[in-house]
Protein backbone atom coordinates (compact mmCIF):
# COMPACT_ATOMS: atom_id res chain seq x y z
CA UNK A 1 0.00 0.00 0.00
CA UNK A 2 1.51 3.35 -0.87
CA UNK A 3 1.49 6.37 1.30
CA UNK A 4 -0.72 8.31 -0.63
CA UNK A 5 -3.13 5.01 -0.53
CA UNK A 6 -3.20 5.43 3.26
CA UNK A 7 -3.98 9.26 3.45
CA UNK A 8 -6.93 8.40 1.21
CA UNK A 9 -8.06 5.96 3.61
CA UNK A 10 -7.19 7.97 6.54
CA UNK A 11 -9.38 10.85 4.79
CA UNK A 12 -12.20 8.58 5.30
CA UNK A 13 -12.05 7.69 8.32
CA UNK A 14 -11.11 11.33 9.74
CA UNK A 15 -14.08 12.76 7.98
CA UNK A 16 -16.81 12.02 10.29
CA UNK A 17 -14.58 13.92 13.41
CA UNK A 18 -13.45 16.86 11.74
CA UNK A 19 -15.55 19.82 10.88
CA UNK A 20 -12.69 21.98 9.32
CA UNK A 21 -13.94 20.53 5.10
CA UNK A 22 -10.93 23.01 4.01
CA UNK A 23 -8.11 21.39 5.83
CA UNK A 24 -9.66 18.09 5.47
CA UNK A 25 -10.10 18.64 1.74
CA UNK A 26 -6.12 20.14 1.61
CA UNK A 27 -5.28 17.15 3.66
CA UNK A 28 -1.21 16.08 3.80
CA UNK A 29 1.77 14.90 5.21
CA UNK A 30 1.89 18.02 7.91
CA UNK A 31 -1.99 18.11 8.74
CA UNK A 32 -2.43 17.84 12.40
CA UNK A 33 -5.41 15.98 13.88
CA UNK A 34 -5.89 18.88 16.21
CA UNK A 35 -4.78 21.98 15.26
CA UNK A 36 -5.48 21.82 12.07
CA UNK A 37 -9.03 19.51 12.14
CA UNK A 38 -9.63 20.46 15.50
CA UNK A 39 -10.69 16.95 16.20
CA UNK A 40 -11.67 16.64 19.96
CA UNK A 41 -8.57 14.48 22.00
CA UNK A 42 -11.54 11.61 22.98
CA UNK A 43 -12.28 10.55 19.24
CA UNK A 44 -8.57 10.66 18.71
CA UNK A 45 -9.28 7.16 19.85
CA UNK A 46 -11.65 6.63 17.28
CA UNK A 47 -9.81 7.04 14.49
CA UNK A 48 -7.38 4.87 16.57
CA UNK A 49 -9.54 2.20 16.74
CA UNK A 50 -10.88 3.18 13.38
CA UNK A 51 -7.58 2.31 11.55
CA UNK A 52 -6.93 -0.45 13.57
CA UNK A 53 -10.29 -2.25 11.88
CA UNK A 54 -9.32 -0.84 8.69
CA UNK A 55 -5.72 -1.82 8.14
CA UNK A 56 -6.40 -4.99 10.92
CA UNK A 57 -3.31 -3.91 12.50
CA UNK A 58 -2.80 -3.46 16.40
CA UNK A 59 -1.94 -0.20 17.39
CA UNK A 60 0.40 -0.04 21.36
CA UNK A 61 -0.02 2.48 23.41
CA UNK A 62 3.49 4.12 22.41
CA UNK A 63 2.17 3.91 18.73
CA UNK A 64 -0.58 5.72 19.48
CA UNK A 65 1.27 8.42 21.37
CA UNK A 66 2.96 9.72 18.31
CA UNK A 67 -0.37 9.85 16.34
CA UNK A 68 -1.26 13.50 16.36
CA UNK A 69 -0.35 14.17 12.87
CA UNK A 70 -1.12 12.55 9.38
CA UNK A 71 3.07 12.24 9.00
CA UNK A 72 3.26 10.07 12.36
CA UNK A 73 -0.14 8.49 11.72
CA UNK A 74 1.44 7.08 8.06
CA UNK A 75 4.20 5.91 9.80
CA UNK A 76 2.91 3.88 12.28
CA UNK A 77 0.27 2.44 9.93
CA UNK A 78 3.09 1.55 7.55
CA UNK A 79 5.50 -0.27 9.79
CA UNK A 80 2.57 -1.94 11.60
CA UNK A 81 1.63 -3.53 7.75
CA UNK A 82 5.25 -4.22 7.18
CA UNK A 83 5.06 -6.21 10.70
CA UNK A 84 1.62 -8.16 9.65
CA UNK A 85 3.49 -9.46 6.08
CA UNK A 86 6.85 -10.43 8.14
CA UNK A 87 4.10 -12.78 10.01
CA UNK B 1 1.08 26.25 36.26
CA UNK B 2 -2.78 25.52 35.94
CA UNK B 3 -4.73 22.55 34.09
CA UNK B 4 -8.50 22.76 32.83
CA UNK B 5 -10.72 20.82 30.95
CA UNK B 6 -14.51 20.67 30.47
CA UNK B 7 -16.65 18.07 29.25
CA UNK B 8 -19.84 18.90 27.44
CA UNK B 9 -21.91 16.34 29.03
CA UNK B 10 -24.50 16.08 26.26
CA UNK B 11 -21.97 16.97 23.10
CA UNK B 12 -20.01 13.88 24.85
CA UNK B 13 -22.77 11.43 24.35
CA UNK B 14 -23.38 12.33 20.44
CA UNK B 15 -19.48 12.57 19.93
CA UNK B 16 -18.16 9.32 21.66
CA UNK B 17 -19.36 5.88 22.49
CA UNK B 18 -17.14 4.83 25.84
CA UNK B 19 -18.83 1.01 25.36
CA UNK B 20 -17.12 0.42 21.66
CA UNK B 21 -14.90 -2.10 21.94
CA UNK B 22 -11.52 -1.56 23.05
CA UNK B 23 -11.90 2.45 23.66
CA UNK B 24 -11.50 1.87 27.48
CA UNK B 25 -8.72 0.03 27.20
CA UNK B 26 -6.82 2.86 25.11
CA UNK B 27 -7.15 5.22 27.74
CA UNK B 28 -7.66 3.99 31.09
CA UNK B 29 -5.56 2.24 33.25
CA UNK B 30 -6.57 -1.60 34.23
CA UNK B 31 -7.49 -0.11 37.68
CA UNK B 32 -9.42 2.99 36.46
CA UNK B 33 -11.52 1.11 33.99
CA UNK B 34 -12.28 -1.47 37.59
CA UNK B 35 -13.75 1.96 38.97
CA UNK B 36 -15.72 2.97 36.28
CA UNK B 37 -17.24 -0.73 35.37
CA UNK B 38 -18.11 -0.92 39.17
CA UNK B 39 -19.49 2.78 38.74
CA UNK B 40 -23.41 3.22 39.82
CA UNK B 41 -22.97 5.58 36.94
CA UNK B 42 -20.10 4.45 34.16
CA UNK B 43 -20.65 7.09 31.67
CA UNK B 44 -20.20 9.79 34.44
CA UNK B 45 -16.87 8.20 35.57
CA UNK B 46 -15.50 7.84 32.09
CA UNK B 47 -15.87 11.55 31.64
CA UNK B 48 -14.55 12.90 35.25
CA UNK B 49 -11.42 10.72 35.29
CA UNK B 50 -10.94 11.87 31.22
CA UNK B 51 -11.21 15.69 32.36
CA UNK B 52 -8.64 15.07 35.30
CA UNK B 53 -6.02 13.48 32.87
CA UNK B 54 -6.40 16.36 30.15
CA UNK B 55 -6.23 18.94 32.70
CA UNK B 56 -3.30 17.18 34.39
CA UNK B 57 -2.12 16.81 30.33
CA UNK B 58 -2.16 21.00 30.09
CA UNK B 59 0.11 21.18 32.70
CA UNK B 60 2.67 18.28 32.30
CA UNK B 61 3.13 18.79 28.67
CA UNK B 62 3.79 22.51 29.12
CA UNK B 63 5.90 21.85 31.61
CA UNK B 64 7.90 18.80 29.72
CA UNK B 65 7.76 20.82 25.78
CA UNK B 66 6.50 17.07 24.87
CA UNK B 67 3.59 17.01 22.90
CA UNK B 68 1.74 13.54 22.62
CA UNK B 69 -1.59 10.78 23.10
CA UNK B 70 -0.60 9.20 25.71
CA UNK B 71 -4.13 8.83 27.80
CA UNK B 72 -3.05 5.36 29.21
CA UNK B 73 0.15 6.98 30.87
CA UNK B 74 -1.48 9.54 33.29
CA UNK B 75 -2.86 7.30 36.30
CA UNK B 76 -6.00 9.16 38.20
CA UNK B 77 -7.13 8.21 41.51
CA UNK B 78 -9.98 9.82 43.27
CA UNK B 79 -10.00 10.59 46.31
CA UNK B 80 -13.27 12.42 48.11
CA UNK B 81 -15.60 15.55 47.82
CA UNK B 82 -14.27 15.56 43.58
CA UNK B 83 -10.59 16.16 44.83
CA UNK B 84 -8.07 13.71 42.93
CA UNK B 85 -4.63 13.31 41.83
CA UNK B 86 -2.86 12.14 38.39
CA UNK B 87 0.53 10.36 38.35
CA UNK B 88 2.39 10.79 35.56
CA UNK B 89 6.83 9.96 34.88
CA UNK B 90 7.02 10.92 38.74
CA UNK B 91 5.24 13.80 38.49
CA UNK B 92 1.97 14.48 41.00
CA UNK B 93 -1.05 16.76 39.62
CA UNK B 94 -3.71 17.53 42.02
CA UNK B 95 -7.12 17.49 40.63
CA UNK B 96 -10.59 19.30 41.69
CA UNK B 97 -13.75 18.49 39.76
CA UNK B 98 -16.98 20.12 39.56
CA UNK B 99 -19.79 17.63 38.02
CA UNK B 100 -23.09 19.05 37.18
CA UNK B 101 -25.56 17.83 35.40
CA UNK B 102 -24.97 18.94 31.57
CA UNK B 103 -20.91 19.37 31.75
CA UNK B 104 -17.99 17.95 34.19
CA UNK B 105 -14.63 20.65 34.77
CA UNK B 106 -11.95 19.77 36.00
CA UNK B 107 -8.88 22.16 37.62
CA UNK B 108 -5.44 20.84 37.92
CA UNK B 109 -2.33 22.20 39.87
CA UNK B 110 1.08 20.34 40.79
CA UNK B 111 0.49 22.22 44.32
CA UNK B 112 -2.68 20.71 46.15
CA UNK B 113 -2.97 24.14 47.92
CA UNK B 114 -3.19 25.89 45.09
CA UNK B 115 -6.34 24.08 44.29
CA UNK B 116 -8.17 26.95 46.77
CA UNK B 117 -6.65 29.92 44.74
CA UNK B 118 -8.37 29.25 41.19
CA UNK B 119 -10.71 31.47 40.13
CA UNK B 120 -13.12 29.59 37.44
CA UNK B 121 -15.39 31.31 34.94
CA UNK B 122 -17.30 28.88 32.95
CA UNK B 123 -19.40 30.42 30.08
CA UNK B 124 -22.38 28.41 28.11
CA UNK B 125 -23.53 29.69 24.53
CA UNK B 126 -24.02 32.16 23.13
CA UNK B 127 -22.03 33.64 26.22
CA UNK B 128 -19.11 31.59 25.62
CA UNK B 129 -18.09 34.18 22.03
CA UNK B 130 -15.76 36.99 23.38
CA UNK B 131 -12.09 37.87 23.26
CA UNK B 132 -10.94 35.49 26.15
CA UNK B 133 -7.40 36.06 25.39
CA UNK B 134 -7.34 39.49 26.70
CA UNK B 135 -8.18 38.30 30.09
CA UNK B 136 -5.12 36.22 30.26
CA UNK B 137 -6.40 33.36 31.74
CA UNK B 138 -3.76 30.61 33.13
CA UNK B 139 -5.71 27.85 30.92
CA UNK B 140 -8.71 27.34 28.61
CA UNK B 141 -10.90 24.77 28.20
CA UNK B 142 -13.44 24.52 25.26
CA UNK B 143 -15.99 22.04 24.51
CA UNK B 144 -19.58 21.88 22.77
CA UNK B 145 -21.49 24.71 24.25
CA UNK B 146 -19.19 25.50 27.22
CA UNK B 147 -15.49 27.73 27.35
CA UNK B 148 -14.20 27.33 31.09
CA UNK B 149 -10.95 29.60 31.87
CA UNK B 150 -9.03 29.65 35.37
CA UNK B 151 -7.04 32.75 36.97
CA UNK B 152 -4.39 31.91 39.73
CA UNK B 153 -6.08 34.42 41.93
Amino acid sequence: MSKEEIIAELKTIIKPYSEETLALENIDENTDFITDLKINSANLVDIVLDIEEKFKIEIDNDSMAKMLTVKATVEVIESKLQTNVGE
Amino acid sequence: MLGNDIVDLTLAKVQSNWKRKGFLEKIFTYDEQLCILKSKNPYLKVWLLWSMKEAAYKIHNRKTGIRNFAPKSLSCTIHSNAYGEVNIEGSTYYTKSDLQTTFIHSIASPNCSMLEEIKISIYEAPDNLFDYKSTKPGCVSHHGRYLALVYLL
